[in-house]
This record gives C-alpha cells, sequence and structure tokens, in this order.
C-alpha cells in the first residue's frame, strides 16, 4: 500500500466543509467588537477589571494628592477657601465612576477569557482552576501580608492572573498544569506561525507586566487616606462668652455631607480577603453557595457594588476657654461607619454589610471671630484620633433569589484612624448654658494602613456637617 | 497593480472592519469547522476551538503576509490547526493509544474510496484514535513530515511514523469495510 491514495484523499477532502457550529459568529463578534460595552461574562470582565482598576488607582493617586494639598491648605487658611475646596471636591467626585465601566479589551485577556471558556465547557476543569486559583491567591496574601485591598472587584479567576507567581505561565496555563510543556509545543507550533507566536508571547507579557503594576499600585492605594467623618470636638464658644474660662460640654451628631458608591464589574469583597471556595471538592461544588453564584453567573454581566453609607457620629465634648477669643476643647465621640457590598447577576450574588465602629478622641482649637448678642461665629480647626473599637462583617450569600448561606465574622484588625478637620461654626445660645451648633467643614482622613475598605479610604477628603448642642459648666 | 478580492479583504481585516471579519468568517468557516472537526471531535470544543482561533486571527492579521492567492485560507488554517492542537494538549493525554489494534498485513492495494463521500470519510477519520488522528492529520493534511510532528507533539520522530502507519492501516481497513459492507447491500 503507497501513500499515494493519501494525496488522493487529501484532494478529496480539499473542498470539504462541515456545519458551522451554532452561534459561533455571535460569539466571536461579541469578543471582537463589543469591547466597548461592558462584557457579559465574568470571564470576559477579568481584563476590564485591570484596566478599570488601573485607572482607578491612577486617579486615586491624583486624587490624593490634590487631597492632601487641598487638606493642608484648609487647615491653614481655614474658611476662606473652604468654598473653593467644596467646589474642587464637588467637581472631582462625579469623574470617578464611569471609569469603571468600557475598558476597550485587551487581546491577551481575550485569550483567557477563551481558555477559560474552554475550560467552562467542563466544569471539573473549572473548578479545578478555582481552587488552583485560590491556592495561588492564599500564598500570594501572604507573602503581601494581607495588604491589598479590596476595593476593587476580585473575580476570582482574575486573581489568578494578577497574582500568580510564575507569570510566564498563567495566561496560558489557567487550566493546564504543564506548562511548560505547553510553553514548549507553543514554541515548536509556533515555528509554524512565528509571528503570531510573537505576539501571543508579548501580549503575555504586557498583560503580564500589567498585573505587576497594579499590585504594586493597590499597595500604593491603602496609602491613600481615609476619609472623613466623625466629627470632631466640638468647642465653641457660648454667645455671651466671658473673659473668664469656661467649661463647656458639648453633645453633637455629625453628618458627612455624602456617602459614596462604587461599582466595579466582578467580584469583590469587603475585608480584604479572596472569596473561598471549600477544601473537599468532592462533596459537590453546587452545594457551596460561591461556587453555585459562581457557576450560575458565568455567562452573565456581574458586578461588585459598595455603598458607603454616610457616617453617623454621636459624641460629647467639653470646651475651655483660654482668653476671650480662644478656646480648646475635647471630648470623646461614637462613629459608626456601614458599608454594603452586593456582587453577582440579579439572582445570585454575595451580598455583605460592614458595620465598624470607632471610639474617638477630638481635639479641637476654635477662634471666635464674631459675637453678636446670642450668636457667635467661629472657626475651628483640630484633629482626631479614632479606634475601631468592633466591627463585623455579615455576608450573604443568595442563590437564585434565595439565602443560602449567611455568615458573620469579626473583623479583627482594629485600626487606629487619624483625621483632620476645619470648619466654621454658628452658635446660637439658646438659654443661659445651652446653645446649638451647627458647623459645615472638611475633614481628612489619613490612612490607616488597613485592609479594611472604608468610606474614609474611598474619599479621605469629605466635606460634612455637623449640628449640636452645647452645655456650658461654669 | 490591481489588487484581488481576497487582498482587498485583507486589508479591511487590517482595519479590524466588523463587516470585513463577518465576510471572513462567512466564508471560510465551514472550511475550518472541518479543519477542526479533523482533531476535535466534541462540538462544544470545536465551537471553543474556532472561537479561539478567531481571536487569534484577529489578535495576529498584523502580521499576516499576503503571497497570492489561497494564502489567507491557508494561513488561518494554520491558525485552527495550531488551536486545535494547543486545545488537546491541553484536554487529552493524546500519547495514551490503544495499542490493541492490530495491524492488518500490510496490503497490497490502496483503498478505493471514489465512491464514498466526504462525510463518511470525515466520519472514519474521525473515529480514529485520539493519538492516530493527530499525526494522520499533520501529515496528510497539512503535509508535515514526521520531523515536524515529532517537534510539535513533542513525541519522538519514529513514534510518529507507527503511530501514522497505524492509522493509515486502520483508515484503509475502514474504507475497505465501508466498501465491502455497501456492495453487499446492493447484492
Amino acid at each position: 500500500m503507497s501513500n499515494e491514495w493519501l494525496n488522493d484523499l487529501r484532494r478529496k477532502m480539499e473542498d470539504h466543509t462541515e456545519n458551522v457550529p451554532d452561534g459561533l459568529w455571535k460569539d466571536i463578534r461579541n469578543d471582537l467588537f463589543e469591547e466597548d460595552e461592558v462584557k457579559n461574562s465574568v470571564l470576559g470582565l477579568m481584563n476590564d477589571d485591570l484596566k478599570a482598576q488601573e485607572k482607578v488607582i491612577k486617579k486615586s493617586n491624583q486624587k490624593s494628592l490634590f487631597y492632601r494639598i487641598g487638606g493642608a491648605a484648609a487647615a491653614i487658611a481655614m474658611f476662606f477657601i473652604l468654598g473653593r475646596l467644596i467646589d474642587f471636591s464637588g467637581k472631582k467626585e462625579p469623574l470617578k465612576e464611569p471609569k469603571y465601566v468600557g475598558k476597550s479589551k485587551k487581546e491577551s485577556a481575550q485569550t483567557i477569557v477563551y481558555s477559560q471558556k474552554l475550560s467552562i465547557g467542563k466544569e471539573n476543569t473549572a473548578v479545578k482552576n478555582s481552587f488552583k486559583e485560590r491556592n495561588d491567591v492564599n500564598i500570594i496574601n501572604k507573602d503581601k501580608g494581607q495588604k491589598e485591598n479590596q476595593v476593587f472587584t476580585e473575580n476570582i479567576f482574575e486573581k489568578l492572573l494578577n497574582k500568580t507567581k510564575n507569570p510566564e505561565t498563567d495566561l496560558w496555563t489557567n487550566k493546564i498544569p504543564e506548562s511548560k510543556k505547553q510553553d514548549l509545543a507553543d514554541k515548536l507550533l509556533n515555528q509554524n506561525n512565528q509571528n503570531l507566536a510573537q505576539e501571543q508571547k508579548n501580549a503575555v507579557e504586557a498583560q503580564n507586566n500589567n498585573a505587576e503594576e497594579e499590585t504594586h499600585k493597590l499597595l500604593t492605594k491603602q496609602e491613600r487616606e481615609w476619609k472623613e467623618k466623625f466629627e470632631e470636638a466640638k468647642k465653641e464658644k457660648l454667645a455671651g462668652n466671658k473673659s473668664k474660662r469656661t467649661w463647656m460640654l458639648g453633645v453633637l451628631t455629625g453628618n458627612a455631607s455624602s456617602n459614596a458608591t462604587d461599582q466595579f464589574p466582578g467580584y469583590a469583597t469587603l475585608n480584604g480577603t479572596t472569596l473561598s471556595l471549600p477544601e473537599v471538592w468532592s462533596v459537590g461544588y453546587e452545594e457551596n453557595p460561591l461556587m453555585a453564584i459562581l457557576i450560575a453567573n458565568q455567562d452573565k454581566k456581574v458586578d461588585a457594588t459598595i455603598k458607603h453609607k454616610t457616617p453617623i457620629t454621636f459624641g460629647a465634648s467639653v470646651y475651655y476657654n483660654v482668653g476671650k477669643k480662644w478656646g480648646i476643647g475635647t471630648g470623646i465621640n461614637y462613629t459608626k461607619l456601614s458599608a454594603g457590598l452586593t456582587s453577582g447577576s440579579n439572582d445570585y450574588f454575595i451580598s455583605s454589610e460592614q458595620n465598624i465602629h470607632y471610639v474617638g478622641i477630638p481635639v479641637q482649637v476654635n477662634y471666635n471671630m464674631i459675637h453678636k448678642g446670642a450668636f457667635t461665629g467661629y472657626v475651628t480647626g483640630g484633629g482626631v484620633v479614632e479606634k475601631a473599637v468592633s466591627g463585623d462583617i455579615k455576608t450573604k450569600y443568595i442563590v437564585d433569589g434565595v439565602v443560602k448561606e449567611e455568615t458573620t465574622e469579626d473583623i479583627s484588625e482594629k485600626p487606629v484612624q487619624v483625621s483632620v478637620n476645619t470648619a466654621v461654626g454658628l452658635q446660637l445660645k439658646v438659654i443661659r448654658h445651652i446653645g446649638i451648633y451647627a458647623e459645615p467643614g472638611i475633614g481628612y482622613h489619613f490612612n490607616d494602613n488597613s485592609s479594611l475598605n472604608t468610606i474614609y479610604k474611598e474619599k479621605p477628603l469629605n466635606f460634612n456637617l455637623k449640628f449640636g448642642i452645647r452645655v456650658l459648666l461654669d | 497593480m490591481k489588487e484581488n478580492k481576497e487582498q482587498i479583504l485583507v486589508n479591511r481585516l487590517l482595519k479590524k472592519e466588523e463587516a470585513a471579519w463577518k465576510e471572513l468568517f462567512e466564508a471560510y468557516s465551514g472550511s475550518l469547522t472541518y479543519v477542526c472537526s479533523r482533531y476535535i471531535i466534541d462540538r462544544e470544543d470545536v465551537h471553543d476551538v474556532l472561537q479561539n482561533s478567531f481571536i487569534q486571527m484577529f489578535r495576529s492579521i498584523g502580521s499576516f503576509e499576503y503571497r497570492g492567492s489561497g494564502s489567507l485560507k491557508a494561513w488561518i488554517t494554520r491558525i485552527v490547526v495550531n488551536e486545535s492542537l494547543k486545545h488537546i494538549k491541553q484536554n487529552v493525554d493524546f500519547k495514551v493509544v490503544s495499542e490493541d489494534f492490530e495491524i492488518p498485513d500490510e496490503e497490497n492495494e490502496d483503498p478505493n474510496f471514489e465512491e464514498i463521500s466526504q462525510d463518511i470519510i470525515m466520519m472514519m477519520i474521525r473515529s480514529l484514535p485520539e493519538g492516530y488522528r493527530m499525526v494522520f492529520n499533520l501529515y496528510v493534511f497539512e503535509e508535515k513530515s514526521h520531523k515536524e510532528i515529532a517537534e510539535t507533539l513533542g513525541i519522538a520522530e519514529n513514534s510518529s511514523a507507527s503511530q501514522f502507519h497505524r492509522a493509515k492501516s486502520m483508515l484503509a481497513q475502514k474504507i475497505k469495510e465501508y466498501t465491502m459492507s455497501k456492495a453487499a447491500q446492493y447484492e
């Protein structure tokens, strides 16, 4: 038997075609030409996330600088520039949101998307991926001393890409442990198509570089400050400011002006940990709510929305007049920070609520500017040191609209939060020893270097309005 | 020099025009599906590999050099083959080939498949064991040498040759059996 017939065979089959798989063009088109849209698949999100993060981070850094400058200027210049600062922050905030969406997809990510997709076909493989990924992430978390701030999303898959230690392989080997074999094979294949391979490699490298940079940036991001809120003590001066030294007791409630909502594609957690999958797979991942969510959402658009509620502060303070115009005050106050996180699609999602309680000691200096009748106008500036005294995160896993599992974990990290603030205040003395006041001001929260994701980190500089009652102690 | 249709299409592909890519898809997807199906049996996997391949083309179209009529098809076919092999290597331990197949004594005459439809031949090819099929496809349809195949698949050159030999015999046998059963039907 010769090999001749094989040539005939080849010729015979030359023009053969097979039925194209259903929906193929649609999928390809989605991948190639809908990059400006928010991706609809979990996997498709990966690169978007990367880009989004990068953008956000850059932006935040810039913002942080502005905030620092703004904070310092504010402390010095007080309310002369207050109006301007408010403007400035008012302008800045809105800029932030749009950036998360619609990053153009990088090609390398598509590869990932793809190999991931392949694997999805086989859930087992997918499961393996996640598992492997989780291990990687754990290692890295350890290495990094769990520094990452999880403000952004952590698509579980993406995380693998971001953090895996041996970057060479991750793009290709999400599912293939034998990366070496793969590389070798790729190389060989590439003899047939070198350019193509070259590009792939470049893409892989570029991707890896990105990932590294991002990690780096994440760290610096942490350095950014918290945000403000609490309130300071208040001090004030009494309407009938006596030249005699006076003690005052203040009760106040603070209201930071804004709450914040951020939305990202992908999954996220509040406390900086990775979504974790159970150790034992054989039990059946369908029973694990997280896995059920991941699987159910694999073809859907997944968003993580973090909503920071307006901080709530209560406090009591004493005020001491020093001379006619000046006074210092201190006290104690309590602040509660709440944030809610929703990650997933409509019916399959993870919902977390984070509550952190702070107890703080404010120190304020007041300067009375105007005193007319029962009214006193003053400017105040000071700092607050607050310590988180307790915190918890409640997480609910909602599978198909039903709460499948609910967990509560305490936040063991108890960072100390330092902030400075300045405000102008107006106090009305109602009766002899009691005044009510309103203080619009700005505050700046320094970074506490914790992994907690709070509104202070999100918006270190904020504008707030405090109201209170002061009791003068003669 | 006037550009032919293929070149015009390539230029439009380079601009990443959606319509051009759709055109490419429509013109070649049937053939590419065939190429891919020679390697990959599972329909879902074929879908994924093809999807991957198009991404790959989209990404590397810049490196494509037009070398005359048919070169575009050759290029995209190569990409599909590469993607298919990559997929197989990632998912199948292709080197495990059952050795229980008895190689028939070297047959003398070449099988005659004149009368057999492409679809039937395709089925026969697809029914070859994974490892045989890869080598067979690469050798016959991609016209690779055993040396190249060995490098590509990371196997020894002589095992490429022997797998090919077995594949060839197996296919020849299938063709003969089929022809005989057909003949029997008509009698």
